[in-house]
């Protein structure tokens, strides 16, 4: 059989259209037929999923049903600040963009978001948000991003634990002091000292692991120099006492009893079960309890997390974080991105949104009614950290996602006791700092850009 | 006739040389020039010449899983190949459901990567009531040994994952058992012949005939070895203080989440150049310890 070279050719590139076609059709025109409507059409790409989600497609639903211009499309995804790095170097970033604060510094350094200075015709400026708020989201007198759900770090005890160990539930542990004595009285160990019940453990559920130090009044960071601070006295102070624990109840043992009951994989089991009688928390935990043991079914109580005596009568000291928007450079349309960014801001959406996901508003003031019907009655708590000048983030570089590793790592020979104290352990992560840092500084000056702290 | 022959074939090949050249060639050129380069994925690239290359004579963190890489990959090799290599044997004789058997060592391998890697993760949980591992260690030592806090320590981590790598040894087992058929019976009949033991035909017969095989094998296993990523990102994230952080997950996490895309360039490009040299280095001494039937 004789093989006609002319029928192939035709035939492959037919083949070769029709699978061009095939692709253009499948992957192609998405965006045109989305702005048929002859409406100016949004992509917003957000992290979150199940009820965060939620709560902001009623908010995404508000804007498009309140006006006729544009029209938000809202996408949902995992790994989205990795995403959204290949999306915007390729040129064909989202419209809008949600992101977590601590991946601002790298976005706004690199030049690959646009500062929301239209803002301000929308009324909004720094002292539109919460005094621990703004900072995260302004950087030299311009926003470059928007908050839409901030959290602040507390404590939250069981009640009926704390009655029966006779600790009054009305007076929680104001000082670290306070908090050691508390923890011996809430823990019950076997004959064998296995524990059956834990007063508090610093890695359950062990999300923010750099925040020990700043209990005591340390920093990781200091903006005005420059320089790494993990192994200042405060940071030592903060981690010795977070090593007290595998100390004080032994390696092993801890481990055991955090090892998790396979019928249960919330990350809030040994809270909600009472083997864990205070646990470090976001204003989420009382929406997660009402789910996974029914609405009142706990007695919980928060404060801020206790700190030593001599910082006991500041204003409270707390991590925060917060979930933000940007406009992502090359987005095609900023102006409509401008405008649906400040809808969200408004007071009535930010509650709408902040009830949604159990948090407090990052605004400047709250309505009664947002304190009134959220779904965490301890809410106040957490404004009140987002209000102190006490409270702190990670810091403002570009590295800090290296930097934690870095500190995760030094964290880990910590907590597995390879070292008497946590002070030869943090001078290691100190050098791995530096030299992040110094590879930072080498890189804003390859490419002449300002230090961060110059723009402060 | 021949002019269009050539033009035929290659209008054939041309979908394959196309996506080669887009997905293959493409990227591996812009890795070894971004190499030379600053580079965040978000700004443009700027040369720095060798520098990324001299960073890594410093890296402490490099050395780090360099050697963890290296460790795990000899151990998972050598355990994988004994493991697979007796599999094989104990397969190719003559036994009661023998399909179902090879079928059963071969189905791990079709698994998703993920999954198994969770599903070993709650198997090594240090709770005797949860984690089958330390479940098995009670049951088989009558209670009188206590099972390890696998993700606890760096050596524990390690063993929890390498014991975890001898799970999908099935198509390594599927290509030994090929290559023990390749051997001929006359070969075993003339050293039983000679008075020669089933162990010492297996080592002086059956291994210099399968050893074309090992060395595929072994080849394969350390360009798996070099790349291993998915398990140890799912099961121990690198910790406990990096001691399961293997080149690739460093490599990832230098491009994606440091944003440093140069460096992890010049990581790719190391990582390549290691698997080149090593392949090398084992197809050289192949050629002193493999015996090529015909050769």
């Amino acid at each position: 059989m004789t093989i006609d070279a002319k029928t192939i050719t035709r035939r492959a590139a037919l083949g070769l259209l029709a699978a061009g076609a095939g692709g253009y059709a499948a992957f192609g025109p998405e965006r045109r037929r989305l702005q048929s409507g002859g409406r100016v059409v949004l992509d917003y790409w957000e992290k979150w999923t199940g009820h965060e989600a939620a709560a902001m497609k009623v908010v995404v639903d508000r804007f498009n049903e309140s006006q006729g211009r544009i029209f938000v499309n809202y996408l949902t995804m995992g790994g989205i600040d990795q995403k959204a790095k290949v999306a915007i170097a390729a040129g064909d970033p989202p419209d809008v963009l949600g992101l977590w604060n601590r991946n601002l510094p790298f976005f706004s350094q690199c030049g690959a978001i646009m500062p929301l200075d239209q803002l301000k015709d929308y009324g909004i400026t720094e002292a539109s948000y919460a005094k621990a708020v703004g900072p995260l989201v302004f950087r030299g007198g311009r926003q470059l991003a928007a908050p839409s759900t901030p959290s602040s770090i507390a404590l939250y005890y069981n009640r009926k634990i704390f009655e029966e160990v006779g600790l009054d539930p009305d007076s929680p542990p104001r000082t670290i002091e306070e908090f050691d004595v508390a923890i011996d009285r809430l823990t019950i160990l076997d004959p064998d000292g296995n524990v059956e019940r834990a007063g508090f453990l610093p890695t359950d559920p062990g999300w923010w692991s750099w925040c020990w130090g700043g209990f005591f009044g340390g920093h990781l960071y200091d903006e005005k120099t420059g320089l790494a601070t993990v192994d200042s006295p405060q940071n030592i102070a903060g981690y010795d006492w977070y090593q007290r624990f595998p100390k004080r109840w032994g390696l092993d043992k801890l481990r055991r009893f955090q090892g998790a009951p396979i019928d249960n994989p919330s990350p809030y089991r040994n809270f909600f079960s009472g083997r864990l009688a205070t646990t470090i928390q976001g204003p989420w935990l009382p929406m997660f309890m009402d789910q996974e043991l029914g609405p009142g079914n706990f007695d919980y109580g928060a404060c801020p997390f206790p700190v030593p005596a001599a910082l006991a009568d500041q204003p409270p000291y707390g991590p925060i974080e917060a979930d933000i928007l940007v406009v992502p450079t090359g987005a095609k349309n900023p102006d409509a991105s401008m405008e649906f960014i400040a809808f969200t801001q408004r007071p009535e959406n930010m509650e709408t949104l902040c009830t949604g996901h159990a948090k407090p508003s990052p605004l400047s003031t709250s309505s009664k009614a947002f304190i009134r019907e959220h779904p965490n009655r301890a809410v106040a708590v957490h404004e009140e950290i987002l209000q102190s000048p006490n409270a702190y983030t990670t810091p403002w570089i570009t590295g800090w996602a290296e930097f934690g590793m870095a500190l995760g790592a030094g964290l880990d020979q910590i907590w597995n006791l390879k070292s008497p104290s946590a002070a030869a352990p943090l001078a290691e992560v100190q050098l791995e700092a530096s030299e992040i840092l110094q590879r930072e500084a080498d890189r804003r000056h390859r490419r002449g850009q300002p230090d961060p702290w110059e723009k402060a | 006739m021949k002019h269009d022959s050539l033009r035929t074939g290659l209008l054939w090949i041309g979908p394959w040389l196309l996506g080669f050249g887009i997905f293959t060639v493409l990227p591996v050129s812009l890795a070894i020039y971004y190499g030379f380069t600053d580079y965040t994925l978000l700004e443009s690239p700027i040369p720095v010449g060798t520098q990324n290359y001299e960073r890594m004579l410093h890296d402490e963190i490099l050395g780090t899983v360099l050697w963890n890489t290296a460790i795990f990959g000899v151990l998972s090799i050598f355990f994988g190949s004994i493991l697979s290599i007796a599999l094989a044997a104990l397969l190719s004789k003559p036994a009661r459901f023998q399909s179902f058997w090879r079928a059963a060592v071969f189905a791990p391998s079709v698994l998703p990567l993920v999954a198994i890697a969770v599903i070993f993760k709650l198997g090594y949980d240090p709770d005797p009531e949860v984690g089958l591992a330390n479940q098995m260690i009670d049951w088989f030592t009558f209670g009188a040994f206590q099972g390890p806090n696998w993700f606890g320590s760096g050596f524990w981590a390690m063993t929890a994952l390498l014991l975890m790598s001898l799970w999908s040894v099935g198509p390594a087992v599927v290509i030994y058992l090929a290559g023990l058929r390749d051997v001929p019976k006359q070969l075993h009949e003339a050293a039983s012949i000679d008075g020669v033991g089933p162990v010492g035909r297996f080592f002086h017969v059956v291994l210099p005939m399968i050893s074309p095989v090992i060395l595929f094998n072994v080849i394969i296993g350390v360009i798996n070895a070099a790349q291993v990523f998915a398990v140890p990102l799912i099961m121990t994230g690198g910790g406990p203080e990096r001691s399961t952080y293997f080149h690739s997950m460093y490599v990832y996490d230098q491009a994606f989440k440091f944003g440093d895309m140069g460096y992890a360039s010049a990581l790719g490009v190391l990582q390549f150049a290691i698997i080149l040299t090593l392949t090398g280095l084992i197809l050289l001494a192949g050629r002193k310890l493999v015996y090529y039937r015909g050769a």
